[in-house]
């Protein structure tokens, strides 16, 4: 309802998307960076997949789960280390980091494993 | 009497391999033959078949049917490796010899020759049925055809019949043709189609017909045109050669000394093709001709030689096998080009033709399947007129061991490089993320 076009509302819902973007901290968004590179590498693998057929199922697996789970990872990591998050006001960024290290550990023991 | 023992152990020594003169499958040709008659004349109404066996190196020996003291065996041995049977009107065989025991000889490999005639007993029917050849029920027909009977100038009743309806196989009929009609005169026999062990080996033409030739016919004969056989062959499974002739005379002198023209054509043969027909027929019942044994059967992995107790999937491997055919002295290779060997686990995954070499080894070379399991190497050569060979090597297969499948497979490098950079990728961020101000 409203004289103003659908097109302008996405319009307008972008940059105030992106201004609000340019005020977060530098650090969350070399996080937001990582994690896109990662989903942008899962991405390109299943593109891949998709034209050569999916012969050795275990290593498709395995790489994009490697992609998927260090992203998920890492947003993991965001939601503790944003100070803006009353949740985890209380935990030491150190710990998130560390925790984030070792479970990346862990999904890569297991990727280099189901790799073949 | 100490020169005495020595001279007699010695002579036995030296006189022991002679002894043992039979059959045996280093050689394949019968030896010794019985000869079972209706009544001794037939020694001399038949003496130029007889003559040519015996110059063939058998040793016949002529019994009455009837005489007590007959036998095939003695304390479990056979005493003889053949049994020719020309005594159609036999009611009972004499001594220990009776159908069961003519079949027996017949399962142990020994080769057969029945012969019957017009009024041929039940025994002698009894003994044919046995190896798979009914004849004519009713006991005094004979085979009649009025449009292909020989021309005579005695019996005008139309059952001197001539013929010339050959098995085309050079095996059992020799490689020289037979020019002259074959002529015949007794009865004939029918045989079951299903059954795949017997040969027609001389047929009539769809004009005759089996009926008795002195009463008049009221109702349909019973066997009619191309279901009459006159001569058979049976190959048995374990190799044995039976031979049924419907008629006796047609082996007599009289018959292979007759000149022969067939009715309605203008061509007289000076002699009939009897002769010609039984002396090369009787080649192949008594193993002159179209034995084969195979032996050497070898398989072995490419480039080894010997011979592994298993193989892998996927290997390649090579099989090879001799085969020879026994020409009536000795093993020539055998020369053909249509042995195949199976690659069999309930199905044959690989079936190829083995290529030979004309001196009579067979080989071929083929790359397992992918698949695992107990397979056979199958041979199964049946060929009309010649033995049948039947060999299976069972050998198992394994598939891949786990060190044994490809290390790196080239279409999975693009995931080996998201995993690995996407450590990377990990590595780099942690750095990055600790070090920010």
């Amino acid at each position: 309802m409203g004289r103003t076009s659908s097109k302008e509302d996405a319009g307008a819902l972008f940059h105030s998307l992106r201004s609000a973007y340019a005020a977060t901290p530098v650090n969350l968004k070399i996080i937001d960076l990582y994690v896109g590179f990662a989903i942008f590498t899962a991405l390109i693998q299943v593109v891949y997949m998709a034209i050569v057929g999916s012969f050795p199922f275990n290593s498709f697996l395995s790489g994009v789960l490697s992609c998927f789970g260090t992203a998920v990872l890492a947003v993991c990591l965001r939601i503790q280390v944003n100070k803006e998050n009353k949740e985890f006001k209380d935990l030491p960024p150190e710990r998130a980091f560390a925790d984030f290290v070792l479970c990346n550990l862990v999904l890569h023991l297991v990727i280099m494993n189901f790799l073949g | 009497m100490r020169k005495f023992w020595v001279i007699f152990v010695a002579s036995i020594s030296i006189l022991l391999p002679f002894l043992c003169n039979s059959f045996s499958p280093e050689i394949p040709t019968d030896r010794r033959v019985l000869v079972l008659l209706d009544d001794l004349a037939i020694k001399s109404s038949h003496s130029s078949y007889f003559n040519s066996l015996k110059s063939r190196g058998f040793d016949l020996d002529f019994k009455l049917a009837d005489d007590p003291k007959i036998a095939l065996q003695r304390y479990g041995q056979y005493l003889y490796d053949a049994l020719i049977l020309f005594c159609p009107s036999v009611e009972r065989f004499g001594g220990s010899i009776d159908v069961a025991s003519i079949i027996n000889f017949v399962d142990s490999g020994h080769d057969l020759i029945v012969a019957a005639d017009v009024n041929a007993s039940d025994l002698i029917r009894e003994v044919a049925t046995e190896c798979g050849v009914d004849f004519d029920e009713d006991p005094s027909a004979m085979v009649i055809d009025h449009i292909r009977y020989a021309v005579s100038e005695t019996e005008g009743d139309h059952t001197l019949i001539a013929s010339d309806d050959l098995i085309k196989s050079d095996v059992i009929l020799g490689s020289k043709k037979i020019t002259a009609p074959v002529l015949f005169q007794g009865i004939g026999h029918s045989l079951n189609p299903v059954n795949s062990l017997v040969l027609k080996v001389l047929s009539t033409s769809p004009s005759a017909y089996s009926a008795n030739p002195k009463s008049k016919l009221s109702t349909p004969p019973s066997l009619m045109g191309s279901e009459i056989s006159l001569v058979s062959v049976v190959q048995a499974r374990n190799n044995a050669r039976i031979l049924i002739s419907g008629s006796l005379s047609m082996i007599s002198n009289r018959f292979f000394r007759s000149g022969v023209q067939k009715a309605g054509s203008t061509t007289k043969h000076e002699k009939s093709g009897n002769e010609q027909f039984f002396t090369e027929l009787s080649k192949w019942v008594f193993h002159e001709r179209g034995h084969l044994k195979a032996v050497n059967v070898k398989h072995h992995k490419v480039g080894e030689t010997d011979e592994p107790a298993l193989y892998r999937i996927n290997d390649e491997l090579v099989y090879s096998l001799e085969i020879y055919e026994w020409s009536g002295s000795s093993w020539e290779p055998y020369v053909a080009d249509n042995v195949q060997v199976q690659f069999y686990m309930m199905s044959p995954y690989v079936l190829k033709t083995l290529s030979n070499d004309k001196k009579g080894l067979y080989s071929t070379s083929f790359k397992v399947p992918d698949v695992y399991g107990v397979f056979q190497f199958k041979v199964e050569y049946q060929k009309l007129g010649y033995t049948s060979l039947s060999l299976a090597k069972q050998i198992p297969v394994r598939p891949y061991r786990h060190n044994e499948y490809e290390r790196f497979i080239p279409t999975a490098y693009p995931y080996y490089g998201a995993a690995f950079s996407t450590m990377a990728g990990f590595f780099i961020f942690s750095f990055v993320h600790l070090y920010n101000k």
